[in-house]
C-alpha cells in the first residue's frame, strides 16, 4: 500500500497510481465522496474488477476525515474471506484526496432486498427466497457503518459524529448506553435479518436531528411497538439507563397492547428461524444471543444448509438468482466530472431509454442497461458468452467482472440513474433519493 | 479481529530493539548519534502530553500519538519528518483514530500560545500535509494496544487495585512512553513490568502472584529494568544536552 511515487501526480489528470487500474465509471456517491469501478492492468490480476472510493478533501480544513481513518484503520487489520478487501490506500498530496481501493463486490443487500421488492415477491415466496439466501447472511454480510474496534471508545457513541442510520440501532443505545459492545451488532444483525424476510426496515423511525445527539424517541416507539415495552423483570440494567428515568412520560407512558414480532414477519413461530431473530432481538444486552451461539444455532444447522456464497451455485445445476449487476455511470471520471464525455440530460424515473441495441430486458434496477452489460452472472452463463476485453487471470472469484466495457468505449446511451430510487408509490418505505450504504 | 493483540498488525510488527535502534544515514550525516536519536524522541513526548492537556484529550490519545512517532522513526529520518512538526501532528492523527478529534485549527492555536519559539510556527496547512506523509509512512497501520488496558484486571487480581498502588503504575506506565517499549514488547508485559517495579518500590512481595502467571517473567523483569535505567539516567539528563541534540538537527 501507499507506493511512495505520488508527488508527481499533480501534471496528470489521472495520478500515478491510477493508471494501474482502467476506469470503467462511477458506481456510487455519497456525501463521503465517489465510488468508481476499475479493472487491474497489471498481468497477474487482469481484469480483476476494482472499487476505487475516493473520499473528497475535507472542506472544514480538517485533513483527512476521520470515518475515513477509522475504516482505513479496521480494515488493514481484518483479512477474511466475508469481509471486503482493502487493497490498496492511496494519498493524493496535490488535493489531499484519499482513495481506497477494495475488492468489488457486485452485489450489496440494499440491491438484493429492493430486487425482491419489486418484483413483488409474495410473503411465502420471499421466505423461500430468503431460506436460499440465508447463506448470505454468513457470507458477504459486512455491518460496517457500525463495527468498532475497542471496547472502550473514548467518547460516547453518539458524541463523536459517526452518522449511521437509527433504524439498527440497540435498544440500550437510543436509552443511553455509552458502551459499544458486541450485543449492539447482534441487535443490528437481527434487525438485517427480519429486513430479508419482509423487504423493509423492522423499526423504520424517524430521525430527531434538533440537536447534535437528540434522544431517538420515535425509533424507540417503533421497537415497543413490534416487541413491547421492555420491563425491568425482564431487563434488570434498564433502571441504569440515563433516557429511561430522563423521559419517563414518554417512554414508559403510553404502552402497547397485542404486540408480537410474530405479527411482523413472516415465520412460524415455533420454526427455528424466528426463534433465533428473537433471541438476536432480545431486550436485555446481557441476554441478547451472541454471534458464536448465533452460528450454532439450529437454524444454520437445518436443511437447506447454509453455502459459502449465496451468489454462486455451491453444486453444478444449483440454482442461484440472478440478481443485476450494478449500475455503472461511465461518464464521470476520477475527479467526479463527466470527462469521457459530455454530460445528456437526466431523464425522470425509471424510463427504460429506448433504441438501445440488444436491449431487450427491463433491468430493475433503476439504470437501464444494455444486455450486453451482463445481467446474467457470470457463473451461470459461462465464461464464453463473455465477450471481455480481458482474456487472462478472471478467475472463479465472486466478481468476475461482468461489465465487457473497455475503458473509453462509449455506451449508447447514458445512465444516470446511479441513485437508487423507488418507484412511486411503491410504498415500501425507503426514503427516495438514500445514500448507498457504503 | 483487532479486538485481539495477537491478531492485530501491532503484535505483527513488533520490533526488536536493534531494529529501532537505528539512526536514520540522513541524520547520521548532520552528527545525530543513538544517544540524541534518543533523548530527541523522549523529549517529545513532552509536548505533545502538554498540547493532549490543552486540547483535553485522554492519556490514551497521547499513547498512541506517541506510538505513531516512534513507529515514523523506525522508517523515516528526522531531518525530513521535523519532530516539531511530527510531535502535534501524531496527536492530531491520534485523536482521530481515538475517536476524540481535536480540530487542526485549535491544536495549532495551542502550539502558538505554548511556545514563542520560531520553530514551532507551523500552521494548519503544515499538519495536514504532515498527517498524510504520517500515514503513508506508518503505511496505514493505525491501530496500537496499550497496557492500560490490561492494567487495571492485572491489578485487582493481584490484590493490589488501591487508590495508590493503581496511580502509581499508571504513572509508570505513561512514563513507558519516554522509552520504544511500546515498539518492542506486547502491552501486557509492560503493564506487568510497571506492576512489578511498582511492587518492589513498594515493598510488596507479589512473587506468588507472578509465579502463577503464564508470562516469561524474564522479560518482565528486563522490561523493569530498562524503566528503572530509565529514571536512574534521566535526572542526568540536562536541558543543554537536548538542545544540542536537536541543534544538530538545524539544516
Amino acid at each position: 500500500m501507499g507506493d511512495g511515487n505520488n508527488r508527481s501526480s499533480s501534471n496528470s489528470e489521472k495520478p500515478e497510481w491510477l493508471q494501474q487500474y482502467n476506469l470503467i465509471g462511477k458506481i456510487g456517491e455519497g456525501t463521503y465522496g465517489l465510488v468508481f469501478l476499475a479493472k487491474t492492468k497489471s498481468t497477474a490480476n487482469r481484469g480483476k474488477s476494482i472499487a476505487i472510493k475516493k473520499f473528497k478533501q475535507s472542506k472544514d480544513g480538517d485533513g483527512v476525515s476521520p470515518t475515513a481513518i477509522r475504516e482505513i484503520m479496521l480494515l488493514r487489520e481484518i483479512t477474511h474471506e466475508n469481509v471486503v478487501k482493502l487493497v490498496n490506500v492511496h494519498i493524493n498530496h496535490t488535493d489531499m484526496s484519499l482513495y481506497l481501493a477494495f475488492d468489488y463486490a457486485e452485489h450489496d443487500l440494499y440491491e438484493i432486498i429492493r430486487h425482491h421488492r419489486d418484483k413483488g415477491n409474495n410473503l411465502i415466496n420471499q421466505y423461500t427466497l430468503w431460506v436460499r439466501e440465508r447463506n448470505m447472511g454468513l457470507s458477504k454480510l459486512l455491518i460496517f457503518g457500525l463495527a468498532r474496534i475497542y471496547q472502550a471508545p473514548l467518547k460516547a457513541l453518539s458524541d463523536n459524529g459517526v452518522v449511521v442510520t437509527i433504524w439498527y440501532r440497540a435498544p440500550e443505545l437510543l436509552l443511553g448506553a455509552k458502551h459499544y459492545t458486541s450485543a449492539i451488532d447482534m441487535w443490528a444483525v437481527g434487525c438485517i435479518f427480519a429486513e430479508l424476510l419482509t423487504l423493509k426496515p423492522l423499526f423504520q423511525g424517524a430521525e430527531a436531528k434538533s440537536t447534535p445527539n437528540p434522544f431517538q424517541l420515535d425509533q424507540l416507539d417503533k421497537i415497543f411497538k413490534v416487541l413491547g415495552h421492555p420491563t425491568l423483570e425482564k431487563w434488570p440494567t434498564l433502571a441504569s439507563l440515563p433516557h429511561w428515568h430522563n423521559d419517563v412520560e414518554h417512554i414508559q407512558g403510553h404502552k402497547y397492547e397485542n404486540t408480537g414480532l410474530h405479527s411482523v414477519v413472516p415465520l412460524p413461530p415455533k420454526g427455528a428461524p424466528f426463534d433465533l431473530l428473537s433471541k438476536m432481538l432480545e431486550y436485555d444486552p446481557q441476554k441478547r444471543i451472541t454471534a458464536a451461539k448465533a452460528l450454532e444455532h439450529d437454524y444454520f444447522r437445518s436443511e437447506p444448509l447454509p453455502g459459502r456464497n449465496a451468489l454462486v451455485p455451491s453444486h453444478p445445476g444449483e440454482k442461484v438468482i440472478n440478481y443485476p449487476t450494478r449500475p455503472v455511470d461511465t461518464n464521470t471520471g476520477f475527479e467526479g466530472t463527466t470527462s469521457l464525455q459530455p454530460p445528456q440530460p437526466v431523464s425522470s424515473g425509471n424510463a427504460v431509454s429506448g433504441g438501445i441495441p440488444g436491449a431487450h430486458g427491463v433491468n430493475s434496477r433503476s439504470a437501464p442497461r444494455p444486455m450486453a452489460m451482463g445481467m446474467q452472472r457470470m457463473q451461470t452463463q459461462g465464461m464464453a458468452a463473455y465477450n471481455l476485453a480481458s482474456q487472462a487471470g478472471m478467475g472463479g472469484g465472486m466478481n468476475p467482472g461482468n461489465i465487457p466495457m473497455p475503458r473509453g468505449v462509449a455506451q449508447p446511451h447514458q445512465q444516470h440513474h446511479l441513485r437508487r430510487k423507488d418507484p412511486p408509490g411503491a410504498g415500501t418505505g425507503y426514503p427516495p433519493q438514500q445514500k448507498p450504504r457504503r | 479481529m483487532a479486538a485481539n493483540f495477537w491478531n492485530s498488525s501491532h503484535y505483527k510488527q513488533l520490533f526488536d530493539q536493534e531494529e529501532v535502534d537505528v539512526v536514520h544515514p540522513l541524520d547520521k550525516d548532520k552528527g545525530i548519534t543513538l544517544e540524541d536519536f534518543k533523548l530527541i524522541k523522549m523529549h517529545m513526548v513532552i509536548p505533545i502530553c502538554k498540547l493532549a492537556q490543552q486540547v483535553k484529550v485522554r492519556q490514551r490519545v497521547v499513547a498512541t500519538a506517541v506510538t505513531y512517532m516512534r513507529r515514523l522513526y523506525t522508517r523515516k529520518s528526522m531531518s525530513e519528518y521535523d519532530p516539531r512538526l511530527v510531535a502535534p501532528t501524531c496527536l492530531y492523527l491520534a485523536s482521530k483514530a481515538e475517536e476524540s478529534t481535536v480540530q487542526a485549527r485549535l491544536l495549532v492555536y495551542c502550539i502558538k500560545k505554548m511556545y514563542s519559539d520560531d520553530k514551532y510556527r507551523y500552521e494548519i496547512k503544515d499538519i495536514l500535509e504532515m498527517e498524510m506523509k504520517i500515514l503513508e509512512a506508518l503505511n496505514y497501520y493505525l491501530v496500537v494496544f496499550h497496557p492500560y488496558r490490561s492494567l487495571p484486571q492485572f491489578l485487582q487480581d493481584a490484590g493490589m487495585n488501591d487508590i495508590s498502588m493503581t496511580q502509581l503504575t499508571w504513572g509508570l506506565v505513561n512514563d513507558t512512553y519516554r522509552m520504544d517499549l511500546i515498539l518492542i514488547h506486547p502491552p501486557h508485559l509492560i503493564a506487568l513490568a510497571c506492576i512489578y517495579t511498582a511492587s518492589v518500590y513498594r515493598e510488596k512481595d507479589k512473587t506468588a502472584w507472578f509465579e502463577e502467571l503464564r508470562v516469561d517473567m524474564n522479560v518482565v523483569k528486563n522490561i523493569a529494568m530498562e524503566i528503572l535505567d530509565f529514571y536512574e539516567s534521566h535526572r542526568l539528563i540536562t536541558d543543554e544536552r537536548i538542545n544540542a541534540a536537536f541543534n544538530k538537527l538545524k539544516p
